[in-house]
């Protein structure tokens, strides 16, 4: 019981910690986008607003049951990956259940929220919602290939699928494994576009074509928790590539500085992106991504 | 009497007195034709212990039959799938034709599967072997829908395996003397070079064809998708099993001991990669939920084969575990199919939407069954997914593993596909009147898909018969090394303790749920799917605006190349080459007689001309 409470709190304070972050991030998107854009752009905070305005606005329809569930889907993936990945080094603070799985774990329940909003989407009937629906999905079936390819050249490399191991062999060492692996590094950092979703791969949501797409039917506290969910997704993403890639970080200001870091990558590339269409994305991902994860599987496997 | 011919008995006098009593009453037949598969099980599982055997002999051939514990995993498979679709089908099938003679079929293809499990010589086996390919290729044809293509085209397969596994049978014969699958196990590491290689390539032939492995795999898509649903879901989910159960005895007891068994085992696993990518592909492409979810089988028993030739103990598990669970979810999507049909009379994605609201339940276990297939934890496909990827990373098949995470993310597309096309989407006046399917259809389907969550959770309850079974087959045990009752573990220490993060998965999902409802769903009223903002335009009531024509058309333009070339072209080409052939041919044996009286002059005429050189 006492281990239950004790995990519980250490989600509840990640949480907490996931979402200002992942909320700031996108509030700086929005403005940084703005001033590349030349125009003044809405203040850093304005994500929280936005938020705050959502969850205490009044719902007044659903299109059924799955439409209903679709948020809490997507939660589960948000705070599940959150729980798996270890924020800081050695575990300090934030207590969670990062022995209890490891990365081909967190591969698949990291798309057990997008394939149950997708549900909650497409019972909406509205056709955008689909149309978003498939596009993710082919884009996932591309981004994944040079991203898994990056996480095998790991495995291979250090012999364990534990992020927590990974982690131990940098802070060892002393070297960050996007010095040692560079490839897997390059790899994994092109899938991380498509992860984003950000120009030019931001198909699914696709403004000013499919009308924000999957989400396009929900309002209010649904849209409340899907934005809390992405914004604590896209901090657990980062969190990812920082305790894998560089070496974690041994306390939260590092662990903000380094994910910030990373997250411009696909903000400053998409914000200068026009959008690819869907076989094109998908193709993207095959190409150079891919032999990128090819070399780094080469080097992992021969050196 | 020994019960292992008790059991058998009743099951032959089983299946013999329904197709008699279909002539009496059709409640009499429904009656014994469950009674019979229900006895069996029943007397299967408390009567008959592992080891059992009987010896008898039959023109003074030595048979044997007798059951031991690997045999006893895929007996699992067969009965308890048999069992559920026993009852669905006695609902599945109720006012259609002819139905003696397809209850007649499911329950011989069932004693043919229990025989092939219990058969301990070669003469035995091959028997109901055939028995199991000519029941089912009755059922195939049942429907008297594309029988030439379907029909012919699985005959014809099988046949070719067959011949194969008969020369096989002749080649040990003729070297051991002896018929005893036993035997011929323990002498083939003597046997000489060339048997060594060819014997587990014509078995493999024969196994090939049965598990759907490309190229053999052309015959199943059609025949999956052309018979009974109530049917088919025995057809995928347990007759294709044997071809693994075969397999997996081959590899074990011949190619280990190939003097280099490394290419044949990179052959079949590629093979097995390969059939998987190809699978779910062509899944992708499918308009018809039948093709989709049997071009999805092709696949997933691509992922098996694999595991089955890397065959390290972690890959046996995991090919023997993703065995039983595909019976599960194949089995429960298919009987999900075949509910839709029996309630819409159709099965495509672009006649039939929004039935969600109207068959709950088959959803709710399609559902179970899809995240299952998808392999997305905390359901039972996740625990089979892991085990491959690591038995495979684990055994230094690098690119093999991109190749089957490929086939398996590509799965998720189908997937949504399956689900979206049947139940989601706009909801249509013209389903309006379409009411749940029959409790004892519904009943099965969620039994299996609950199975699922629960073998998920603890693995372990499937986990602990395979591994006995595989101690049969001489892998030492795999207890406590790569799984305990809710974890899993690989060659390198890493873990998977599957009860904690289920319920991290479950409470998340609770309480953002009731997070949800309290404040939502109280104040908010349903609308119906044409209450929607499509770009400010609310669409009018005969408008349906679902999506799905051509629903994966850019994933499909972006992999067009690769599914260019279909081994099916290839097999009409050399159908086309022969006839070609044989065309030709006719201009010689033209049917005329003055042509033959011709030839005969002409051979005369040479023979006197040469009459000295040739006979001196």
């Amino acid at each position: 019981m006492k281990e239950i409470l004790y995990y519980t709190w250490g989600a509840i304070v990640s949480f907490v910690v996931a979402f200002s972050v992942g909320i700031t991030y996108m509030g700086l998107n929005r403005k940084i986008t703005a001033r590349v854009q030349n125009r003044y752009g809405p203040p850093w905070y304005q994500n929280f607003i936005d938020v705050i305005k959502l969850s205490s606005k009044k719902t007044s329809i659903h299109h059924g049951v799955m439409q209903h569930m679709g948020p809490a889907f997507i939660m589960v993936t948000s705070v599940v990956s959150l729980l798996v990945i270890p924020i800081l080094n050695g575990n300090k603070f934030f207590p969670n259940l990062n022995f209890q799985g490891d990365l081909i774990f967190l591969l698949y329940i990291m798309v057990f929220g997008p394939l149950g909003m997708a549900l909650g989407a497409g019972q909406t009937g509205n056709p955008n919602s689909a149309i978003g629906v498939t596009r993710g999905l082919s884009q996932m079936a591309g981004f994944e290939i040079p991203w898994v390819m990056a996480l095998v050249a790991l495995m291979i490399q250090y012999k364990t699928t534990s992020i927590v191991d990974l982690m131990n062999v940098q802070v060892e060492s002393g070297r960050w494994l996007m010095f040692s692996s560079p490839f897997a590094f390059l790899a994994a950092v092109m899938a991380m576009l498509g992860m984003f979703r950000y120009a030019p791969f931001d198909i699914v949501g696709a403004p000013q074509e499919l009308a924000s797409g999957p989400m396009s039917e929900n309002g209010g506290k649904y849209l409340f928790v899907m934005m809390s969910a992405g914004s604590v997704f896209a901090f657990a993403k980062l969190t990812l590539y920082v305790d894998i890639f560089m070496g974690g970080a041994d306390n939260l200001i590092i662990l903000v500085v380094k994910t910030f870091a990373l997250y411009l990558i696909p903000m400053l590339y998409g914000i200068t992106s026009p959008r690819y269409r869907t076989e094109q994305s998908v193709r993207w991902f095959w190409g150079w991504p891919s032999f990128f994860g090819l070399l780094a599987i080469l080097q992992a496997a021969l050196f | 009497m020994n019960m292992i011919y008790i059991l058998f008995s009743l099951m032959f006098g089983g299946a013999i007195l329904t197709f008699l009593a279909h002539k009496v009453s059709g409640l009499l037949r429904d009656i014994l034709f469950v009674l019979t598969i229900l006895a069996s099980t029943v007397l299967f599982y408390t009567k008959i212990h592992t080891g059992d055997a009987v010896d008898f002999s039959i023109s003074g051939l030595p048979l044997q039959w007798g059951i031991n514990a690997y045999g006893r995993i895929f007996s699992l498979i067969v009965l308890g799938l048999g069992v559920m679709a026993s009852f669905y089908s006695v609902s599945y099938m109720k006012g259609k034709e002819r139905l003696g003679y397809f209850y007649f079929n499911f329950l011989i293809s069932l004693i043919s599967m229990m025989g092939i499990l219990m058969s301990h010589d070669l003469v035995s086996f091959f028997i109901f072997w055939e028995m199991m390919t000519w029941s089912s290729y009755f059922i195939v044809i049942y429907n008297g829908k594309h029988v030439q293509r379907s029909g012919i085209n699985y005959i014809l397969f099988s046949a070719l395996g067959a011949y194969a596994m008969l020369m096989a049978i002749v080649m040990v014969y003729a070297h051991t003397q002896s018929l005893m699958i036993q035997d011929m196990m323990q002498a083939f590491p003597f046997f000489p070079v060339a048997y060594k290689v060819w014997l587990p390539i014509l078995f493999l032939t024969a196994f090939g064809v049965k598990a759907a492995m490309m190229p053999l795999h052309v015959w199943a898509p059609d025949a999956y998708s052309d018979s009974p649903m109530a049917y088919t879901s025995v057809f995928s989910g347990a007759l294709s099993k044997m071809g693994i159960y075969g397999m997996i005895i081959v590899f074990v007891t011949m190619v280990n001991y190939l003097p280099d068994d490394t290419w044949f085992r990179e052959t079949i696993a590629w093979l097995g990669a390969i059939t998987a990518i190809m699978g779910t592909l062509w899944a992708i492409a499918q308009d018809d939920a039948r093709k989709l979810l049997a071009w999805s089988s092709v696949a997933q028993l691509g992922y098996i084969i694999t595991g089955v030739a890397v065959g390290t103990p972690l890959a046996m598990l995991s090919a023997l575990f993703l065995s039983v669970m595909h019976a599960l979810f194949k089995g429960t999507l298919f009987m999900a199919v075949g509910a839709i049909e029996k309630q819409t009379g159709t099965t495509k994605f672009n006649e039939v939407t929004g039935l969600i609201r109207k068959m709950p339940w088959t959803f709710i276990s399609s559902l179970l069954a899809i995240i299952a297939l998808a392999g997305i934890p905390p359901l039972g496909g996740f625990v089979g997914k892991w085990m491959l990827y690591e038995s495979l990373i684990n055994s230094n098949h690098y690119i093999l593993v991109i190749a089957i995470f490929f086939a398996s993310t590509s799965a998720f597309l189908y997937c949504y596909k399956f689900l979206f096309g049947f139940f989601l989407g706009q909801e249509e006046k013209e389903w309006e009147q379409v009411k749940e399917a029959p409790a004892l259809m519904v009943l099965p389907m969620l039994i299996m898909a609950t199975l699922l969550l629960v073998f998920g959770v603890f693995p372990g309850i499937v986990l602990n018969p395979i591994d006995l079974g595989m101690q049969t087959l001489g892998f030492s045990t795999t207890a406590g090394t790569f799984w305990s009752m809710s974890g899993l573990f690989n060659e390198w220490g890493n873990q998977v303790m599957l009860q904690p993060l289920v319920y991290a998965i479950g409470g998340t999902f609770l309480f953002f749920l009731i997070l949800l409802t309290v404040k939502g769903f109280k104040e908010t009223r349903y609308v119906t799917t044409k209450d929607i903002s499509s770009s400010g335009e609310v669409p009018l009531e005969h408008e349906n605006l679902t999506f799905s024509e051509g629903f994966y058309q850019p994933f499909l333009r972006a992999v067009w190349p690769v599914m260019k070339r279909r081994m099916m072209s290839y097999y009409q080409g050399f159908g086309q080459g022969m006839e070609a052939f044989f065309d030709y041919l006719r201009r010689v044996y033209s049917g005329n007689g003055q042509t033959y009286a011709i030839y005969v002059l002409v051979f005369v005429v040479i023979l006197l001309l040469f009459k000295n050189s040739l006979f001196g």
